[in-house]
């Protein structure tokens, strides 16, 4: 299963989801139209909260990466929106490829690495010496 | 099904007690004809004078004959402490024995406490009047095999007697096994306060009908016919307090 | 019926005797539907909580309620053990029945009993209705004191460490079960626990209980995106200050760097170090663990 959420990060396992559901259709593991996992089997499967990926699919949706349909499951949506927010990642991620590969050219660690991008998110953009 | 629980929890020491029970309940009447050969030969002896003297006397003339012998070695001593000993481990031990398996999973069940105390007791006072009744009809089944006949109306009012006042001692322990959250203490404390009641009584002789062990026994129904009906009202009063109390004591406890 | 919350209690306390205080004020609620997840150092007071809950122990002080029933009155006890079970954490059964007796035993207090389930989790378990529960291993155990309280019918499961003594795979099975009995009926589950894997693994809700108060309790997401350990860096010898964001937990000090974990507003925090001319602010995420281990270590 593609879906491997690390309960034990500080990071919330609904947010972990909604990661590696939308890493999933950038890769095209996951096409549109494709049905997602039900919310029971995919909790039992990876033995997790079940209002957990209830979270995850209910935020994915809001953001229109995926669809609910009402008695037949969750469906990786098809229409521009989706497209549009994938397409925002998809050139996005050369940006952030590049910065990280600079930034371990200067022997940072993934760790480091990591701290400085939080760091600057909580920042605001403010600059720091 | 807490009856059957409470069966599964008491029926070794029942089951112990019953066979034991009907072990000397026979032994009893068995040794009657041999007891009924040697006793004239005690006669010959001289009599005793001082307490012990006196003591030997009474129980020679108590059994000379088959009632009195069945009274005083089986209704006196087998039957009233064999009886009163079981009736002690009965009453204590139980849920109440903190601890103990299936207490943390039966108090959890949507049962009060007053349940899981009412419905153990009532098994337990069932059980007790078994122990009473039927080594009483054995002896009364039995008697002609030694070719001694034995009132069933004697039989069936020795263990009424029993029964109705000893249970004193199983709401004693009852009590204690509320307070003491072992099995030992309590069964320790009751069978010392039963001795303790018997060496007094012994002692003391006017207490004559209404010692706990005195009724116990139905003394002034053997000698005189005549039933204990207060003494029995006096111990059936004690015992429902005792267990009053140790209602209180169980509903407050804490687990 | 849906209450918001399943159980309830407000400023808690428990006093054995006069020395021993294992509750002073325990304040949490569970809502509804939650898995909730209630950690603790041992002796912190989790059993005794859970007792309490279940009319087993007598507080001392404050309330305690479940369904909305006064936990302490012995009627409306009855009335919550009609719809909560318990898993003791000693998986504490009658030993003198066999499987089936046990079960029909229980089944026996329960008009809600379901005997479909009954029949299914006595397969996957791989009990059978013979065995004498004495002879029972430690993990069959656990499941059949499982089996026995999913089978009731419960809306409330209450379970005192779940999984202890069990190996990963049959840890892994039980918190399957829970998942799964989770997703499918109505039902909230309250569990003690200090192995913090499984309450990050299941629990959306958390409390963490030391020396008999709560100290943090939240859901877990909240306090997952919430808590933030920020790291300041300093040229010289680090100062220190006191922070006035009240979410601030701690400050430690060591050499030129000073650790600061927070509850929440880290950006208030960041802002606050900022002006303390540092070298370095790091934010990182905190885990669970890093909560816990903060949380009861903390001095009184």
């Amino acid at each position: 299963m593609i879906f491997r959420p690390n309960p034990s990060l500080g990071v919330p396992i609904y947010l972990q989801l909604m990661e590696q559901v939308k890493h999933a259709i950038e890769t095209g593991a996951l096409r549109g139209g494709d049905q997602l996992p039900g919310i029971r089997p995919l909790a039992e499967e990876l033995v997790i909260n079940p209002n957990t990926v209830a979270k995850a699919y209910r935020e994915l949706e809001h953001e229109g990466v995926i669809e609910l349909r009402h008695g037949a499951g969750a469906f990786v949506a098809n229409n521009a929106r989706a497209k549009k927010v994938t397409d925002k990642l998809r050139t996005a991620q050369p940006v952030v490829a590049t910065a990280v590969e600079k930034l371990r050219g200067q022997g940072l660690t993934d760790e480091e690495i990591r701290r400085l991008f939080e760091a600057e998110l909580r920042g605001k953009g403010d600059h720091r010496e | 099904m807490l009856w059957y629980k409470a069966w599964l929890d008491t029926r070794w020491p029942f089951l112990i007690g019953l066979a034991i029970l009907v072990v000397l309940a026979c032994g009893n009447v068995f040794e009657y004809p041999t007891t009924a050969r040697l006793l004239p030969l005690a006669d010959t002896l001289p009599h005793g004078t001082g307490i012990v003297g006196r003591a030997i006397d009474e129980a020679i003339q108590t059994q000379r004959d088959y009632r009195g012998f069945i009274w005083w070695q089986w209704v006196r001593q087998n039957f009233t402490q064999t009886w009163t000993l079981f009736a002690v481990l009965l009453g204590s031990g139980g849920l109440l024995v903190s601890g103990s398996k299936g207490a943390l999973f039966t108090a959890a069940l949507p049962a009060s406490r007053k349940q899981l105390l009412g419905i153990r007791a009532g098994a337990c006072m069932i059980e007790l009047l078994v122990l009473a009744v039927v080594p009483s009809l054995l002896i009364w089944l039995l008697s002609p095999a030694v070719g001694e006949s034995y009132s069933l109306t004697t039989a069936l009012v020795h263990a009424s007697c029993m029964f109705l006042a000893g249970v004193v001692f199983y709401s004693f322990a009852v009590l204690m096994s509320t307070t003491f959250h072992d099995m030992w203490r309590p069964a320790l404390v009751t069978c010392l306060v039963a001795i303790g009641i018997g060496v007094v009584e012994t002692v003391v002789r006017q207490m004559g009908g209404y010692g706990v062990f005195a009724v116990m026994r139905a003394e002034t129904y053997f000698r005189s016919g005549a039933l204990p009906w207060g003494g029995l009202l006096v111990t059936i009063a004690i015992s429902a307090s005792l267990f009053y109390a140790a209602l209180l004591n169980f509903v407050q406890l804490d687990l | 019926m849906s209450d918001p919350v399943v159980i309830e209690t407000a400023d808690l306390s428990k006093a054995y005797d006069a020395s021993t205080e294992a509750l002073r004020g325990l304040t949490l609620q569970v809502p509804s539907g939650s898995i909730y997840g209630f950690l603790g150092k041992n002796g912190a007071g989790k059993t005794t909580t859970i007792k309490t809950l279940l009319g087993m122990v007598k507080p001392t002080g404050g309330i305690a309620r479940v369904f909305g029933l006064d936990a302490t009155n012995p009627q409306a006890s009855v009335a919550i053990r009609q719809r909560a079970a318990f898993v003791s954490e000693d998986k504490d059964l009658i030993d003198s029945m066999t499987v089936d007796e046990i079960a029909r035993f229980t089944a026996s207090f329960f008009p809600t009993w379901r005997a479909d389930l009954a029949q299914q989790y006595r397969q996957t378990f791989d009990l059978r209705p013979a065995q004498s529960v004495k002879q029972l291993s430690r993990g069959a155990r656990t499941k059949l004191a499982l089996l026995l309280a999913l089978c009731r019918g419960a809306e409330l499961l209450i379970l005192d460490e779940p999984t202890s003594g069990l190996d990963p795979a049959a840890a892994e099975e039980v918190l399957q079960v829970l998942v799964r009995h989770v997703a499918t009926e109505p039902l909230t589950i309250f569990f003690a626990s200090h192995q913090l894997s499984e309450v990050d693994q299941i629990a959306d809700h958390v409390g963490i209980i030391d020396r008999g108060r709560m100290a943090v309790a939240g859901a877990l997401d909240d306090l997952r995106a919430q808590f933030r350990r920020i790291q300041v860096v300093f040229d010289g010898a680090a100062p220190t200050p006191a922070f006035r964001t009240a979410a601030v937990k701690r400050v430690r000090r060591e050499g030129r760097v000073l650790t600061i974990l927070t509850s929440a507003d880290a950006d208030a925090v960041v802002a606050e170090a900022r002006a303390l001319n540092p070298v370095a602010i790091d934010v990182a995420p905190v885990t669970l663990k890093d909560i816990f281990l903060e949380s009861v270590n903390a001095e009184a």
